[in-house]
């Protein structure tokens, strides 16, 4: 008897705060997201599949992942080198260095998407003089790249810096006694050692780039067909009325963010699990 | 050999981690390196493995200078403190990963990796992951790993400092099984002696960076030359006494000097060791029968009771003629400490009347004389010798110290060097008869900074510097002078001449600087004991002092009188009262002393002070030459 | 045998994830993939203020295309970006590759000489001065007119919100201001009411969008109770019988002239024919019924009566009414709306 009223009593503490934070979470995370589902499908499916059919539609869907993937990819390397760098060099200026590397992070995307411009652009610092010789790299998809990179950068750094920094000095100087040369050891014992880091770093640069929206819309010219970015897309739709138009991308890019963010979780749980 | 080493030396940024560190290890030898942290060995290993490059030396593997080879192709295999097994590989991919780089065959790397499984004992295993795995196994794994591709020579550095003891005694017994079986040349590195004596065939001591002494277990705990590795290795008790017509003078003890024991000067320091099994204490008299080297009647203090034995600590009264090394006792101490060690026997009949404060007498069953020691001095020597007083009076200084003494000159340029060197041969050869290990040495560089390093890498006790090359202004020490550098950067005394002094009769020693010095006391007492010559310790006390500061002036010095008396120096107490200055220089003018020792606070070296400084004032002023000491805690 | 299970089960999971990852990049990829689609045709680079979206896509785009595959056989490709006037404009200073650029108000135009991107009025070249379409400024409100509307007097009554795009960005905002003003002292009205006027209904706005399309948009989700905008919009939408709201056009107001110009620094000799052939059937009939249809009124004024759901303005004006568009800016938008009503309604 007393077991059960105390079982609900705890049942009833644990439901209190629980159903608190459903509360708060109700209406800002969640039912926002359900609106862009409810809206996408109102039209009707036909609507929906006439509306992401659309070409500009189809493009700036295809050129955001095509963006996603090379700044994932490069980001994968640069920012693993970076990592290596920083974390296994000891050279002056190198916390200065940590910061700087860092400070995409900090500064609003939009002011990343200005100072690119006012590098790159034509009237730029460099741009200026690389304009007359016809390279063009702002308003062009080597700009959206670029502007992909930079916001991107530190999350690559932060997911596999850490797992670096924990990696014992002794580790590389085993493999190093046992004869394996600079590269072999970084092939063979390091990056297997930073698969976990490297892959969720990889994710979420990914999904940071599919998302990106501050930068892209100063650097990319926001051209239709060439340089629209599917957020870009969605936002132009959405602001020149189109809500169906706007919301069938919406929600495609909103289930691929999902479906990241769950491979994600899934992908960060699993080596803890199999470490107990 | 497998391993030679030839005048290793590492610097790390402006620290002297490997001093010149010569060694030789035989094949199939297994070779412990013993010393504290911070000591160097393990930076000796990581030389030896190619982890580190060092600043001066060579190392040769098997015959071939591996110097600059860099780490793969050196054939080592190392295995860490902290296992470092890899851990996305199971243990087998551990183990033959070695293998995998030198791209054996599969088959070869299977049956190899099986061998070393069963090796190690962890025959099984190889499927697992490090995770799996407890630090013992671990340290097996690193082991097979280190083994798989028939290193030529194994490193261990700290293997079993991670793990608990019981693991750590089978994982020595293991190792020592393995490194038999295959003959594989080993070097381990520990802080561990109860590790060292078990698993060594040989023992290298090494103290900050120095290997001071090499030998096998035995040789090292009975018969050690330095009174480092005697005071390291296994408790020990060291006692100073003095030559005295052949014997041994230790208080009211006479003894003999063992058979084999070093020669000594005749009234020389004789410091002898003896362990504490060694020590036997009765309550009455020792009979000639027994065979025992009577020493001196004492009281217990404590006794521990460990299981098998028990700890006695025995307490002497502190004699005429002898001074404790071992367990230095407390400044201003009269006793001396000594351990024995006895078989926790229930039946002793004894075992009542040892309880503490009870009165036995002490001797030793055996003991052993370590090699004389001087003081070690080095002499800054820059310009023609003749006009020089710096070189002449530190000649006359470290005659007085034992004639263990360096003249190092700094030099601009090549063709300098050249020159330097004669005047310093023409300076040995006319110190020769009282000076024969004189040694010289010219460097070259900027002046400051070869001085430090010369003391560092020598290990010197004093330096002697020409008060204008200490960098000495009229009024103050400067903040970058060598005084101040060297007082930073090492334990050294510094001696400041300005001008040629010819003798060394009378020692001051002032005590007057920051708070009551003892460093100071003891350093000036080591010299006027060696010198033979008299010593008054000197304090000024300011006209405001308060009657509580007189009576901690008056403390300290009795304490100093009763340190001199025990080290067998004859004294003098003076207090004054007055300026500071003004009362020393005319106290050394009265005095007539030769020598003025005084404190270097720490606050000396570590800030300028605001009042023109001491040692510089009384340089200008009595023109006598003066010696700072560092303050040691 | 349960090592051997868990390598089938990673081994689908990878499997499957990486089929998921080919996936998405072979569909990224695909219109790129060597063998896939033809070769690129020549576009035309075309950027547009906000309002001309669906009238050249729809419209224009379409029948020139067709046009130019029967006259030469080719078949090209429009690229657009429609946006405000302003933010357009800026992107050109900036570097965008716009080839032909319509802007809403010649201002923008002369801000692009400005900043040497144009050598000079080059668009004073084209027919018409480079007006391509014209467009008078009008107050949509809510169907049923609750607030009872009828001019821009009533714009500037307490209690009534109003919406407005963003003379920062936008170029229907800045005729709008010109219609907010110009609609007092043209018509007999002294500055000071003129002012009052302006400031009153600057007063009342609670909401600026970047464009008149997003002002547009804003409006439609339910904010305020009348929009100052293009009749262009109204029209449009009323003709495709989408119009929830009523038109209410005011007695006196502005007549937009929208400005076509060409930059040459962003034309290759290559392209410089089809672009020019482009410019050129901008003002052709077809073109300009297009425009119509859309609900733009036509340079070609006996062209308009073919779109029926044009309202009647009393007594439109344009900006050479106001001294043209230098003295209107520096006399109307910087000196009045910019320094007194701008401050005043933000204190």
């Amino acid at each position: 008897m007393t077991e059960r009223t105390l079982s609900h009593r705890q049942r009833a503490a644990t439901l209190l705060p629980v159903s608190l934070l459903l509360l708060v979470l109700l209406p800002l995370l969640l039912m926002p997201l359900a609106a862009i589902y409810i809206f996408a499908g109102s039209g009707g499916w036909q609507t929906f599949v006439t509306s992401l059919s659309q070409p500009d539609a189809q493009f700036s869907l295809r050129f955001s992942l095509l963006i996603a993937f090379s700044t994932a990819l490069l980001n994968a390397v640069l920012g693993t080198f970076a990592a290596y760098v920083l974390s296994k060099y000891r050279f002056r200026g190198r916390e200065a260095l940590s910061v700087i590397v860092n400070l995409p992070v900090a500064i609003p995307t939009v002011v990343v998407g200005t100072s690119l411009l006012l590098l790159w652009g034509p009237i730029g610092l460099l741009g200026k003089f690389l304009d007359p010789l016809g390279i063009q790299p702002m308003f062009a998809p080597a700009g959206v790249l670029l502007a992909h990179l930079f916001v991107t950068f530190p999350y690559m750094l932060g997911a596999v810096k850490p797992v670096l920094d924990e990696l014992e000095v002794t580790y590389e100087e085993a493999a190093y006694t046992i004869g394996a040369s600079r590269w072999q050891t970084f092939r063979f014992v390091l990056l297997p050692a930073l698969r976990g880091g490297l892959f969720s770093g990889t994710l979420l640069t990914f999904a940071h780039s599919l998302g990106e929206f501050g930068a892209t819309v100063l650097v990319s010219g926001n051209l239709r067909l060439r340089t629209q970015t599917a957020p870009l897309y969605i936002f132009a739709q959405f602001e020149a009325g189109n809500i169906e138009a706007a919301n069938a991308v919406a929600a495609v890019l909103a289930t691929l963010s999902f479906t990241l963010f769950f491979i994600l979780l899934r992908m960060t749980q699993q080596p803890r699990r199999s470490a107990e | 050999m497998s391993i030679v080493l030839t005048d290793l030396t590492k610097w790390f940024d402006n620290n002297l981690v490997v001093n010149k560190v010569s060694l030789e290890v035989t094949d199939g030898e297994l070779f412990v390196l013993l010393g504290g942290s911070g000591s160097g060995k393990s930076t000796i290993l990581r030389l030896i493995a190619g982890l580190s490059i060092p600043s001066s030396g060579r190392i040769e593997l098997n015959g071939r200078d591996v110097t600059f080879l860099p780490v793969q192709s050196r054939g080592v295999g190392f295995v860490f403190q902290n296992y470092s097994v890899f851990r996305h590989m199971t243990v087998g991919e551990n183990i033959e990963f070695g293998l995998r780089i030198r791209k054996a065959h599969l088959k070869e790397r299977r049956q190899r990796t099986e061998e070393l499984l069963d090796l190690v004992g962890l025959a099984g295993l190889g499927a697992r992951y490090a995770h799996q795995l407890s630090g013992g196994q671990q340290q097996r794994v690193a082991l097979a790993r280190a083994l798989a591709y028939y290193p030529d020579v194994l490193l261990l550095d700290e293997p079993f400092g991670a793990l608990d003891v019981k693991i750590r005694a089978q994982l020595r017994t293991s190792l020592k099984e393995i490194q038999r079986q295959l003959h594989v040349t080993t070097i381990l590195v520990t802080h561990d002696q109860e590790e060292a004596f078990e698993l060594a065939d040989r023992i290298g001591v090494i103290e900050r960076g120095h290997l001071i002494e090499v030998g096998a277990p035995q040789e090292l705990y009975h018969h050690p030359c330095s009174e480092y590795v005697a005071t390291f290795v296994g408790g020990g008790n060291v006692l100073i006494g003095r030559e005295e017509q052949g014997f041994i003078r230790l208080g009211d003890a006479r003894l003999p000097f063992p058979p084999g024991a070093p020669v000594h000067d005749p009234g020389s320091p004789v410091r002898i060791l003896f362990r504490p099994e060694t020590v036997s204490i009765q309550t009455e008299p020792f009979s000639e029968a027994q065979k025992i080297h009577i020493l001196s009647q004492g009281q217990i203090v404590k006794r521990i009771f460990t299981g098998s034995s028990q700890r006695v600590l025995l307490e002497v009264e502190n004699l005429e003629g002898m001074r404790p090394l071992a367990s230095r006792p407390e400044y201003g101490q009269r006793v001396t400490h000594i351990e024995a060690l006895q078989p926790s026997d229930a039946s002793n009949a004894l075992d009542r009347a040892w309880e503490p404060g009870s009165k036995l007498w002490i001797g030793l069953k055996q003991f052993h004389v370590l090699e004389p020691v001087s003081l070690k001095v080095l002499i800054s020597s820059e310009s023609a010798f003749t006009q020089e007083s710096a070189a002449q009076f530190g000649c006359q200084v470290a005659r007085t110290a034992g004639g263990n003494a360096t003249v190092v000159s700094v030099v601009n340029s090549a063709a300098e060097a050249a020159r330097r060197r004669e005047d310093l041969e023409t300076l040995r050869q006319s110190w020769i008869s009282d000076l024969p290990h004189l040694e010289t040495r010219v460097r070259q560089g900027d002046f400051n900074t070869e001085i430090v390093h010369e003391v560092q890498e020598g290990h010197y006790e004093l330096v002697v510097l020409e008060s204008h090359k200490g960098g000495l202004m009229p009024s103050s020490l400067g903040q970058q002078s060598t005084v101040r550098r060297l007082l930073a950067a090492s334990e050294a005394a510094v001696l400041l001449v300005r001008k040629p002094h010819p003798r060394l009769e009378r020692l001051l020693i002032c005590t007057a600087t920051g708070e009551p010095g003892k460093s100071d006391v003891l350093f000036g007492a080591r010299i006027a004991r060696r010198a033979n010559i008299p010593t008054t310790v000197f304090h000024v006390l300011s006209p405001q002092a308060s009657p509580v500061d007189r009576r901690r002036v008056e403390r300290h010095l009795s304490q100093a009188q009763i340190s001199l008396n025990g080290m067998g120096v004859e004294n003098t107490i003076k207090i004054a009262e007055g300026p500071v200055m003004e009362t020393i220089v005319g106290e050394i003018e009265r005095g007539g002393y030769d020598l003025v020792v005084i404190g270097a606070p720490n606050l000396f070296i570590s800030r300028p002070i605001s009042r023109p400084d001491l040692a510089a004032q009384i340089i200008n002023h009595a023109e006598r030459p003066v010696l700072i000491v560092p303050m040691i805690q | 045998m349960r090592s051997l299970q868990i390598n089938w089960y990673s081994l689908l999971k990878r499997a499957f994830l990486w089929s998921i990852f080919l996936g998405l990049g072979l569909y990224a990829a695909w219109p790129w993939l060597p063998g896939v689609g033809a070769k690129h045709p020549r576009a035309i680079v075309v950027y547009g203020f906000s309002i001309l979206g669906e009238v050249m896509n729809q419209g224009i785009f379409p029948a020139f295309q067709a046009e130019w595959l029967a006259r030469s056989g080719e078949k090209i490709e429009f690229v657009s970006s429609f946006s405000g006037s302003g933010t357009i404009t800026n992107q050109i200073i900036l570097g965008v590759p716009a080839q032909v650029a319509i802007l809403s108000l010649e201002l923008d135009a002369l801000r692009l000489v400005d900043n040497h991107v144009l050598a000079g009025p080059t668009w004073h070249d084209l027919p018409y001065e480079g007006v391509l379409n014209r467009t008078p400024f009008i107050i949509l409100v809510r169907s049923d007119n609750p607030k009872g509307i009828a001019s821009f007097a009533d714009l500037a009554q307490p209690g009534v919100e109003v919406v407005h795009p963003d003379p920062l960005t936008s170029g229907g905002a800045q005729w709008a201001i010109l219609a907010e003003y110009g609609s007092v002292t043209l018509n007999g009205g002294s500055p000071e009411e003129a002012y009052a006027q302006l400031l009153g209904i600057w007063r009342n706005v609670v909401a600026q969008a970047s464009s008149a399309r997003a002002a547009r948009t804003q409006f439609e989700n339910g904010f305020g109770d009348a929009l100052i905008t293009y009749e262009q919009e109204a029209v449009w939408d009323l003709g495709r019988g989408k119009l929830n709201a009523l038109i209410v056009y005011p007695e006196s107001t502005i007549l937009g002239e929208h400005t076509v110009v060409m930059i040459d620094k962003n034309i290759s000799p290559a392209e410089r024919d089809l672009v020019e052939a482009f410019v050129e059937f901008l003002w052709s009939e077809t073109a300009q019924r297009i425009f119509v249809e859309y609900g733009f009124r036509s340079v070609d004024e006996t062209l308009n009566a073919a779109n029926p759901n044009f309202g009647v303005i009393a007594k439109p004006f344009t900006v050479k009414d106001l001294g043209g568009w230098v003295n209107a800016r520096d006399e109307i938008i910087n000196a009045i709306w910019k320094q007194k009503v701008l401050p005043e309604v933000g204190r």
